[in-house]
């Protein structure tokens, strides 16, 4: 099978598994169908998405599908390679999550139903977004990410749950607008220049004319697209409706929402970004993103630490995270842009992890209050380890992955002679350390609620959670090569430079030095 | 009058259309005003398209016709009929007059930044691409201004409407494709925050946005 053709494969397979499901009658249709249906397709686009990953990032070569409709560089990879892992990951953990929710009366037949359905075409969307080369199907992939989420947010269907998804889909589709505008602005400059007007809604097309392309325009469409697609980054201050849908969502989702789906919009603010980058020079995209980037990792980081609610917390952290790496990208160079693109990986893995966790907390106490959350390691001691690894893993503490992607944004901060930014990011990252050990001091450890006994949740929740836990310790200790090479390509796609001009770039070599080893080693 | 004259006046009839969907208090009169606006709308594609000589533009004002002067309000008189105009009482959080001003502001800083735009196709129709883009503010003012949860829908659909306008004034030989993505996407958009709004009703009794702030901090 060629690669436009598994292009294909991996966006119809949860496709398929949605419509499938949301024909079968939910009452008569027994709950493990919905589960077998939503594993095995998740399962398919985890495998497809590896070979195409392994495919496009071994051979260096993007590959193209319908046309240029759909397109798949290194840059689309890295996030390819995140929404089949986290995705397959967290529905995994969705199926004894949705068992309990069932097993305590939070859900119903038609709303397990309606969980499946939209969680496939939740993965669906954001494949959708990755692989897209038309830049209005970019926008109506993002926007879809928030309709086909709306309902997962709201799946509780209480005066809560249907706050957090009004204020989701109001804001979302306001603020995804924005990133309407400045994709319509992209085009109908593009289409100006361009002899063929129906080539100008592909980006690869329309890239190489973006030095001609009107300065001012493109300036009013970067910021649009900034504020646009910022708003579904989580970036401040268009973050105020991601703390409510991440907490009040279930966990599984949550998961994914804070693991790929903001990373997804970062990917459309990239593709504007390295657009705008060759129209306008790299100081009007980098200045943009720093204040952005900067405001949230500072604002975000004191909501962190005045947070009781646990899954709160989580989702402020991701407000925070995803301002790292609009700082990254803000620090700009070849440094920044590969802390930016590590930071997605990173932290989509230990957040994804860690929200899962969340789930295992509210099936063992019933609440996400921190409060009334202590003595865990004496109830409920693997999620209590597990928590801790995360929280530690979240504060970006060694081992663990973050602390890879977070110290290559200090070194790319520094070179880029911005050591103001560098200070206040590292007085706000120090802050969330500190929200984070107060979870462990005062939830793992401490003593349990009274007459709590002692018994985990079920040990399948524990399959998903134990291989991300592996994987952030792994990528921490010792980056598998694949992945450095799959982001250093992804690197040179976002800077329009070759790799061999990639590491004459300061430190750079360091930080990719096997790459380099392996091919000196293998001309030898 | 030359074609573009006549596309930069029913610009203007746009904003003022905009202005009486922002205005008018109950759900209902307001799905009227909007099938109103979108008739300007797509009268502005017409002549547009008569204009530039872009076939495309007459496909626009058929798909514009059945989504946005049909489906979008019929969608909206449903909902309010459903839900018996509950909410119809809910004034704005800005007085009328407040409410001009703000739009004659956002009007203003519009056409200023227009200004700066430097390409051949904008050339003729600059005070029509600076209301597009105004009107795009004003859909952001009616979600911001609006207590009722499904006037501030409209306030999306008011967004979309001003990028549809920039999208036709920048790049009259788009592929419908191209169109026909957008306004699927919106009608979806519409349809999902209806639900959301009804079962909001059905489960919490009430439409103000005020009585939606329980999740704080």
């Amino acid at each position: 099978m060629d690669y436009a053709t598994l292009m294909m494969a991996v966006m119809a397979l949860p496709v398929a598994a949605a419509v499938i499901m949301a024909i079968l009658p939910a009452k008569a249709t027994p709950r493990p169908i919905y589960e077998t249906l939503h594993v095995v397709s998740l399962a398919g686009v985890l495998a497809l998405a590896v070979v195409l990953v392994v495919g496009v990032v071994g051979s260096g070569q993007p590959q193209d599908a319908v046309g240029h409709w759909f397109h798949l560089d290194a840059l689309g990879c890295v996030f390819l390679a995140l929404i089949g892992a986290v995705g397959f990951l967290t529905g995994l953990f969705a199926v004894p999550y949705v068992r309990h929710d069932v097993e305590i009366g939070h859900m119903g037949p038609g709303q397990v139903k309606q969980f499946y359905v939209f969680f496939d075409l939740f993965v669906f969307t954001m494949l959708l977004v990755t692989m897209s080369n038309n830049i209005i199907m970019m926008w109506v992939g993002i926007e879809a990410t928030t309709l086909s989420t709306v309902f997962l947010v709201g799946s509780y269907n209480t005066k809560l749950s249907l706050e957090a998804a009004w204020k989701y889909v109001i804001v979302c589709t306001a603020g995804v607008a924005f990133g309407l505008y400045s994709t319509v602005l992209v085009y109908a400059n593009a289409a100006d220049i361009m002899a063929d007007p129906h080539q100008a809604v592909f980006w690869t097309e329309l890239l190489p004319y973006a030095p001609q392309f009107d300065a001012m325009i493109v300036q009013i469409a970067f910021v649009f697209a900034a504020v646009g697609f910022g708003t579904k980054a989580g970036l401040f201050p268009m973050h105020t409706w991601l703390p409510d849908a991440h907490s009040e969502a279930p966990s599984p989702v949550s998961g994914l929402l804070s693991g790929v789906l903001l990373k997804c919009a970062m990917l459309v603010i990239i593709r504007f970004y390295i657009l705008a980058v060759q129209c306008v020079g790299p100081e009007f995209p980098q200045a943009v993103m720093l204040v952005l980037g900067l405001l949230s990792v500072a604002v975000a980081a004191f909501a962190v630490f005045s947070q009781d609610d646990l899954k709160r917390k989580l989702a402020y952290s991701s407000c925070e995270n995803v301002g790292v790496i609009a700082l990254c990208l803000g620090f700009g160079g070849p440094l920044g842009v590969a802390a930016a693109l590590l930071h997605c990986v990173m932290h989509g893995l230990t957040k994804s992890f860690v929200f899962c966790l969340s789930g295992n907390v509210l099936m063992k106490y019933g609440t996400r209050d921190l409060n009334k959350i202590s003595g865990m390691i004496k109830v409920a001691p693997a999620t209590a380890v597990l928590l801790a690894i995360g929280m530690f893993g979240l504060s970006a503490f060694p081992p663990f992955a973050m602390f890879v992607s977070e110290v290559s944004m200090f070194v790319a901060g520094v070179l880029s002679d911005k050591l103001w930014a560098v200070i206040i990011a590292a007085i706000a990252l120090t802050v969330v350390i500190a929200a984070f050990a107060r979870v462990v001091t005062g939830s793992v450890m401490g003593t349990p609620p009274e007459g709590m006994e002692k018994r985990d949740v079920k040990p399948f929740a524990f399959v998903p959670e134990i291989v991300l836990a592996v994987v952030i310790v792994w990528f921490g200790v010792a980056m598998p090569q694949p992945l450095l090479s799959g982001i250093e390509e992804a690197t040179s796609v976002v800077l329009q430079q070759d790799s061999d001009a990639l590491q004459q770039a300061p430190l750079f070599k360091d930080l990719f030095a096997a790459t380099d080893g392996a091919s000196d080693v293998a001309s030898e | 009058m030359t074609g573009y004259t006549l596309v930069n006046i029913l610009g203007g009839a746009l904003i003022l259309t905009s202005m009486l969907v922002v205005l008018s208090k109950a759900p209902r009169k307001a799905a009227f005003l909007y099938a109103v606006q979108s008739l300007v709308l797509i009268s502005l594609f017409v002549v547009l398209g008569m204009t530039t000589g872009s076939t495309e533009l007459y496909t626009w004002a058929g798909t514009g016709f059945v989504t946005k002067v049909l489906f979008v309000p019929l969608a909206i008189l449903f909902v309010c009929k459903k839900m018996g105009d509950a909410g119809a009482g809910l004034e704005p959080k800005l007085t009328p007059v407040k409410s001009i001003v703000l739009i004659a502001i956002e009007v203003f800083v519009c056409f200023v930044v227009v200004q700066g735009i430097d390409l051949p196709t904008a050339a003729d129709v600059k005070p029509a691409l600076a209301i597009s883009l105004a009107h795009f503010f004003i859909g952001l003012t009616c979600i911001v201004t609006q207590r009722n949860i499904v006037k501030q829908i409209f306030g999306y659909c008011l967004m979309e409407n001003g990028s549809h306008v920039t999208l036709a004034l920048l790049a009259p030989q788009a592929p419908e494709l191209v169109e026909v993505g957008i306004a699927t996407d919106a009608i979806f958009a519409v349809v999902i925050m209806a639900v959301v709004a009804m079962r909001i009703y059905r489960t919490a009794g009430t439409l103000d946005a005020d009585d939606l702030m329980e999740l704080k901090g």
